[in-house]
């Protein structure tokens, strides 16, 4: 981490000299004085940034941290006074022998194998037949796909909801009326309904994404490819798709961060549908601990296995990037 | 002590923001700590100055209880009760709850359900008032009932109601498949099979996915402790041999298609009920009440029987429901709130002033108000059957013994998300048993406590 000088550069920004002393100066000490103003500056910009990070992250893990090892202890029963009490690895052992947690964990894992690559793929596709020209009307269409994310992810939840419900669902009357009979809400289809959720309002954010990615690929590349006699199918998946490949890594990336905090439209659906219980997902079961079980051990706890198991899978995805990537400049 | 309250749920509520997003929960307690701690300030002065009348503040979801405050509060000068009606406790009442003790002002009594009790007292919630309760309200109290509120010898809530668990059925439709009341569950079984043979598309019973009480109550009948307390720890055993044996029993039942198999609280449920596609509803005392005030048109179609038995021979029941009054820690006059709480469980008029709402049929925790009840109990409904003399011989039968554990929503929870399953093809009653035995060990470890597991 690169940021390290600035940090122990900013205690010194109070000290640093006045404008005026630089210019009386000698030129050694006018070259050091500028390399301080030059620390001050970056300790006064840097600043902001390191004052939020502390205060909406660094606090808030610590506290979970601290929480998930400290506890309000009753022995015995629980019927006796309360201590405040080192409880060690207790509430990671109990976190992580819990067959509802690791079921919720199991839960993701899935979500994310089935939602990562139908996101990742689908966006590109687009992006590449908008950038094809194939498509007429390429503004109206970037509109229709982008417009879904405008939509806050509750309201989605609650669409699709009405949507998926029977009873009330316009689709599955029209769907009944042809004697197809589904159940978006049953046993083996809620996740699917909740990668649906999350796809329609996603997918168009990340073609976004993908679009300007391939705008900036040179288009004297293409024209080669076209010249050697690539068709548009190849030009696209050969030429263009290798290029954006760091805008493919990104997107999988903060898709995976997401996917992994999955709490909205599953919260929202087990109003509807006993098949999303309330620790569905690990989000659900932190919120559960913590608010219906009042089990604040447990749900920090929780949290702390979550980021871990966050840091640890992004962690993995660049590394895993940055080494493909650097195999490839090899063989080049 | 609100000191200790505020910082844990601060530091819990900014915890819990990054990775749930929770903001409205954390704003929301926030709020109501802000209000706390003011109101409590003003409240300690302005006693102080008056001196002379105590007001105390009561939440409840109970049907009738507007009324029994109105009563108590014509006959009582020096103490007063502000009545607020608070949504039941599975609809965000117990969250409410939970989170005005956080903030440091939960009411002075709050309406607790038995299951409930002992996790409200091992929160902290529920003040221990072993002291306020006299010897002349403990003796007014059936002991089962009091039983079940009393945690190492310490009281820390006062039960209302007890009520046993009754089978509810139609006697018109009985008489037209030519049924009688089935005393055992052999019988029962029987039955369900000839109404499902008679007509496919009614069924004897319901048996609801989202019942874990209901199965509590089953299992306690034939004898199933999930909960125990010697020794000290939680010893843990909802799979145990009774309720190994319900279980199966249910099941059966389930896999030969006699019975519905659906939430009760859904409308569905009501459909089935308001169609008369289901014959028997198997539920405690109170839902008489609840009865008569959700489908009047069904007046003079239903009676009440006796929970058919195991063993004809060694009568038993368990509890479908009832409900408890405890102090909060944060009552600042736990004397007056007692005295509010005896008038309403034991006098005479508490209990006429709910049953004269038309939608309670309670069944009194205070043996010597059934009379009361008996009188007041407006039998139209029921062709005039004398439902508390039925209440009172089956209360006689609840076996002793039962403890609920100290987390039992979230416990019925897991059990109703495993029965969900079953009735969607997946799992069984017996393995929603276990799942849910599991998923309450991590809970009850994590909260610091001694356990021990006995059947998984």
């Amino acid at each position: 981490m690169t940021s390290a000088t600035p940090v122990s550069a900013a205690p010194d920004a109070p000290a640093r000299p006045s404008p005026t002393v630089p210019a009386a100066a000698p030129a050694p000490t006018g070259r050091r004085s500028a390399r301080r103003r030059e620390l001050g500056a970056c300790g006064v910009l840097m600043t902001p940034f390191f004052v939020l990070l502390v205060t909406v992250f660094l606090i808030p893990v610590g506290t979970a941290v601290y929480l998930s090892f400290f506890s309000d202890d009753q022995p015995g029963l629980g019927f006796g006074p309360e201590r405040t009490v080192f409880a060690g690895l207790r509430n990671y052992s109990a976190v992580l022998t819990d067959p509802t947690f690791l079921g919720g964990l199991g839960i993701v894992a899935l979500y994310c194998l089935v939602y990562i690559p139908l996101m990742v793929i689908g966006a590109l596709a687009l992006a590449l037949l908008l950038d094809s020209g194939v498509v007429r009307l390429r503004g109206t269409a970037q509109l229709a796909l982008f417009l879904p994310h405008a939509v806050p992810g509750i309201i989605a939840a609650l669409i699709w909801l009405y949507l998926y419900t029977p009873g009330i669902s316009p689709v599955i009357e029209l769907l009944g009326k042809a004697d197809i009979t589904v159940d978006f809400l049953g046993v083996h289809t809620v996740l699917p309904s909740i990668v649906n959720i999350a796809l329609w309002s996603n997918l168009g954010y990340n073609m976004v994404v993908f679009y300007a990615a391939l705008q900036a690929v040179p288009r004297e590349v293409i024209e080669a490819a076209v010249v050697d006699g690539a068709g548009p199918v190849r030009t696209a998946l050969r030429v263009k798709a290798p290029l954006v490949r760091s805008s493919i890594v990104m997107v999988a990336m903060f898709t995976l961060i997401f996917a992994l905090q999955l709490f909205t439209e599953p919260m929202l659906l087990s109003q509807s549908t006993p098949m999303i219980n309330s620790r569905f997902s690990p989000s659900m079961y932190i919120y559960d601990a913590a608010f219906t079980r009042n089990n604040y051990g447990l749900a920090a706890a929780a949290s702390v296995v979550l980021l871990l198991c966050t840091i640890a899978l992004s962690y993995g995805v660049t590394r895993w990037t940055n080494r493909a990537n650097a195999a490839e400049e090899d063989t080049r | 002590m609100p000191g200790r309250q505020s910082r844990r749920s601060v530091l819990a509520t900014i915890a819990a923001l990054p990775l749930t997003g929770a903001l409205s929960a954390c704003s929301g307690s926030d709020g109501a700590q802000r209000s706390g701690s003011t109101s409590s300030t003003g409240k300690t002065s302005s006693n102080s100055r008056t001196g002379r009348k105590t007001r105390v503040t009561f939440w409840s979801a109970l049907r009738g209880s507007q009324e029994v405050v109105d009563a108590f509060n014509r006959g009582h000068d020096t103490i007063q009760v502000d009545f607020q009606q608070v949504p039941s406790g599975g609809q965000g009442g117990y969250a409410k709850l939970s989170n005005a003790a956080r903030a440091g002002n939960a009411p002075d009594i709050a309406t607790i359900e038995y299951p409930q009790v002992p996790g409200f007292a091992i929160d902290g919630v529920c003040r221990d008032i072993t002291d306020l309760v006299g010897d002349s309200l403990r003796a007014k109290l059936l002991p089962q009932a009091l039983g079940l509120t009393t945690f190492e010898k310490r009281v820390f809530s006062v039960p209302l109601d007890i009520e046993p668990m009754v089978m509810h059925y139609r006697t018109d439709l009985f008489d037209r498949y030519g049924l009688s009341v089935p005393r055992t569950w052999d019988d029962f079984e029987e039955a369900a099979a000839t109404v499902r043979r008679k007509d496919g598309e009614r069924r004897l019973v319901l048996f609801p996915t989202d019942g874990a009480t209901q199965l509590a109550a089953f299992a306690w009948q034939a004898g199933a402790q999930w909960f125990d307390t010697a020794g000290g720890a939680w010893n843990v055993s909802l799979a145990d041999a009774p309720t190994r044996r319900v279980s199966a029993y249910w099941q059966r039942l389930v896999d030969r298609d006699l019975v519905f198999m659906n939430a009760v609280e859904s409308r569905q449920s009501d459909a089935q009920i308001g169609n008369g596609q289901v014959l028997t509803r198997l539920s405690g005392a109170w839902d008489a009440g609840a009865q008569m005030k959700a489908r009047p048109g069904q007046k003079g179609r239903w009676a009440l029987a006796p929970l058919p038995q195991w063993d004809a021979a060694d009568p038993g029941v368990g509890t479908h429901g009832g409900s408890t009054f405890a102090i909060t820690k944060d009552s600042r006059d736990p004397e007056a709130a007692m005295e509010f709480i005896e008038w309403q469980v034991t006098h005479p008029d508490a209990l006429r002033a709910r049953l004269s709402s038309g939608t309670s049929s309670q069944y009194p925790a205070a043996p010597g108000l059934v009379d009361v009840g008996r009188e007041a109990f407006d039998r139209g409904y029921y062709d005039g059957q004398d439902i508390y003399t039925l209440f009172e011989q089956e209360a006689r039968t609840i076996r002793d013994r039962w403890i609920w554990g100290p987390r039992m929503t979230a416990t019925g929870k897991v059990m109703q998300d495993g029965f969900a399953r079953a009735s969607g093809g997946q799992g069984s009653i017996l393995g929603a048993v276990r799942e849910a035995q599991r998923g309450t060990m991590p809970d009850l470890k994590a909260l610091g406590l001694s356990t021990t597991q006995r059947s998984t």
